[in-house]
């Protein structure tokens, strides 16, 4: 009501004494009880909202086209990296491969050493949901191949790669064929 | 490349500030979205100058990886179980059985402290699935709700009891926990970490806080804010000794409490094989339409959408940080801290471990993904102050400071539920929350950790019966002096608001540095330099903390409740 009658008091909403003050001078923004407030930002609102709807749904539904469903069941909890040295190839963070599978993160696949996993599935017993790791991870592996092939992968992040050996040797060849090619 | 990080830091946490203080007026979604899209026009331009159209190409990808889906579809599928408990019929069933434990020797606060702490029993991975399920029931007890059994005061401290502890529940969860992050970390020295490691520190100080919170709410808060709680007592006129209105609850009801209780206990204990908490719960939804001739609508009816957004969002814009670098840019901050003489390691460490509590976000995974990977890296990893022992203590009490964080945020985080139920305006339990997860939670599980945790300790070594006593003896200094400042603190309160926030201020300040001394005790046990720099950490995050505590909650509460409306 208050606001009908001077519209002009939203323009300073920091400095109305009826909201709670949290510093000496300073007045926090209860925008979870006044409702009323939040139609300047209306269509903001909904635009916001749809891309959080947007988001949510690309992260379940690109995985699921790119048959790596099982990637959205993961926790995130990274009880996969008491693998240890139970990895052959040194991989320390197979929770960042699983998440790179999931969205697709190339430069985060080969990054924590995605292309030199062998799937060997030593990480699988340490799943607190015995998720399929080594079919997740190879899934990514030919998805990195081909994103390799058709040349999307920024030339850095093959390049580091290959300084930090973090290429395992039947990826080799498509990687030299990739940078040779950019 | 390096500026990048520092400048979508700055976005980020400068939008937070100004969203908290009231200087952008919008929903947290919007900031958070309108953060990540600010992140990312950065961080695309400077990709493309540096790596060229590819790398930008990719940055959908790399944000979208800052989504855990995790507690996203737990938090859903919880809430499915919860509309469908109250649509059949389940919390009248509930309080029936209620009814029947209020009668047995342990009696009505008997009942009461097991409800309060059925959250860290049951363990979920996100606090909100039970306190959806369960806060219109403690609201039942009060005048308004029905029963009538509780006082407006005891009301409060009920509810604010009960939504910190689930607030924080989500740590020791077994199922796909906040906890998890740092016992899978753990894991790369200690081989069973991901067992459990830190469930029981957790646990520990989850209950002591709570228990702490009652008081705060009872002796500081509801005199700081006496007239910020809508609730009301019953009138005097109304009070008939010995009369009890009776409760009906039907077949369906009982039916709907089993199969969520089976359900809940069926994702816990696993007993069908491994499988996600999601489809455990959805197929306990399921059941329930079955069973109990519920209808889809009345699953749907239960969702909030709130947090689940705000979750999102707030993994968005972690993501686009992420992938522009700005967590790195907030762990070389945080790492020359180290630097500043009379913070040092121990000193950054005790600012380290409340970080979360001095930012509350709408869910503690938004920074915990984050920054549990910073911690790490000063372990053995990389930078090597600590060793795998003490990376553990300082992980316990981090993770326990983090996965409390969600209840005093005023960002959509899991305290509002509390809030909203006993009617109360928005920061009336941020003061309790955060001084619980300040002052005993971080300091209870790093000494939980260190003495108990870590030892070897069977019945027959006497390093077991010297730990246990050891612990037991920390735990009461820290709640005996925290008790203290809470009750003589709040003597001292009078009509002056700003001396009342002053008084406040001080006993943070205390709390805070009694916190830290603890902590780098726990890491660097009798190394004076070292307990001085935690101790001067332990104030700086105090003295955060502490300042962004309401002073004064909204003056239109108190008009409303004086007004011609009631």
């Amino acid at each position: 009501m208050a606001d009908k009658d001077n519209p002009d008091t939203t323009k300073h909403k920091r400095d109305d004494t009826t909201q709670p003050m949290v510093l000496p001078g300073i007045h926090r923004y209860q925008f979870f009880t006044n409702l009323k407030d939040r139609g300047w930002t209306r269509n903001l609102d909904r635009v916001a909202l749809f891309g959080i709807v947007g988001a949510l749904l690309a992260t379940v539904v690109k995985p699921v086209l790119r048959g790596n469903a099982a990637t959205i069941y993961c926790y995130e909890c990274r009880a996969c990296y008491a693998t240890q040295d139970r990895c052959p190839v040194g991989i320390a963070f197979q929770a960042e491969l699983a998440v790179a599978g999931r969205v697709g993160d190339y430069d985060r696949f080969i990054r924590n050493g995605g292309l030199k996993c062998i799937r060997c599935g030593n990480c699988q017993s340490y799943c607190v949901q015995y998720l399929p790791l080594p079919e997740m991870f190879g899934t990514m592996q030919q998805d990195t191949r081909e994103a390799m092939a058709k040349g999307i992968i920024p030339r850095s992040s093959l390049d580091k790669g290959l300084a930090e050996g973090l290429i395992g040797k039947e990826f080799i060849d498509d990687v030299v064929k990739a940078l040779s090619r950019s | 490349m390096e500026i990048l990080g520092y400048i979508t830091l700055t976005i980020f946490l400068g939008l937070m500030l100004l969203t908290l203080f009231g200087y952008i007026r919008t929903p947290v979604q919007t900031v958070l979205v309108f953060s990540t899209l600010l992140c990312l026009i950065v961080g695309a331009g400077f990709r493309y100058a540096y790596s060229g159209w590819e790398a930008v190409m990719l940055m959908p990808n790399e944000f979208l990886g800052g989504i855990i889906l995790h507690p996203i579809t737990a938090l859903l599928t919880g809430l499915f179980l919860a509309g469908g408990l109250k649509a059949s019929g389940g919390f009248e069933a509930l309080k029936v059985l209620l009814q029947y434990l209020r009668r047995s020797p342990i009696g009505l606060v008997g009942t009461l402290v097991i409800l309060i702490n059925l959250p860290v029993i049951s363990s979920l991975p996100c606090g909100r699935i039970l306190a959806a399920a369960l806060l219109p029931l403690l609201f039942t007890f009060g005048f308004e709700g029905g029963l009538g059994i509780l006082t407006r005061t005891q009301l409060i401290v009920l509810i604010g009891a009960f939504t910190r502890n689930a607030m924080g529940s989500c740590g020791p969860s077994p199922i796909g926990g906040v906890g998890q992050i740092g016992e899978g970390f753990l894991g790369s020295f200690f081989a069973t970490a991901s067992e459990g490691i830190l469930r029981a520190p957790q646990a520990f100080s989850l209950m002591l806080g709570t228990a702490i919170v009652a008081l705060f709410l009872k002796f500081v808060s509801q005199r700081l804010y006496p007239d910020d709680v809508a609730l009301r007592d019953a009138p005097l006129t109304a009070v008939s000794a010995g009369k009890e209105p009776e409760i009906d609850a039907p077949l369906e009801g009982y039916l709907a409490l089993v199969i969520f209780v089976a359900s809940l206990l069926t994702a816990i204990f696993q007993p069908f094989g491994k499988m996600p908490v999601q489809s455990v719960l959805v197929v306990g939804a399921l059941l329930m339409i079955v069973v109990c001739r519920i209808r889809l609508t009345d699953l749907m009816e239960g969702i909030i959408l709130l947090p689940v957004t705000a979750m999102a969002a707030g993994f968005l814009a972690a993501g686009a940080l992420a992938a522009t670098g700005g967590f790195d840019a907030l762990g070389v901050i945080l790492n020359s801290l180290v630097a500043v003489p009379f913070l040092g390691v121990a000193g950054m460490l005790a600012i380290f471990v409340q970080f979360q509590t001095i930012l509350p976000l709408s869910c503690a995974r938004i920074l915990t993904a984050a920054l549990v990977p910073v911690l790490y890296l000063f372990g053995p990893a990389k930078f090597g102050f600590l060793d795998w022992p003490q990376l553990a203590i300082v992980m316990a009490a981090y993770i326990i400071n983090a996965t409390t964080s969600c209840g005093p945020s005023p960002l959509g985080g899991g305290g509002m539920m509390g809030e909203g139920t006993m009617r109360a305006e928005t920061g009336f339990i941020k003061g309790a929350y955060t001084f619980a997860s300040m002052a005993i939670m971080a300091p209870l599980a790093a000494i939980y950790m260190k003495f108990l945790n870590l030892s070897v300790f069977d019945p027959s070594n006497e390093n077991f019966v010297r730990d246990i006593v050891t612990i037991a003896e920390f735990a009461l200094v820290i709640a005996v002096v925290n008790i203290a400042f809470i009750l003589y603190g709040s003597r001292l309160f009078g009509t002056d608001t700003s001396r009342n926030f002053l008084i406040q201020l001080v006993g943070f300040l205390l709390a805070g540095a009694l916190s830290g001394g603890i902590l780098a005790f726990a890491l660097f046990e009798q190394n004076t330099s070292a307990i001085l720099q935690g101790i001067a950490g332990g104030l700086i995050a105090a003295l955060l903390i502490a300042l962004m505590v309401p002073r004064t909650l909204s003056r239109r509460m108190t008009a409303t409740l004086s007004g011609p409306e009631i």
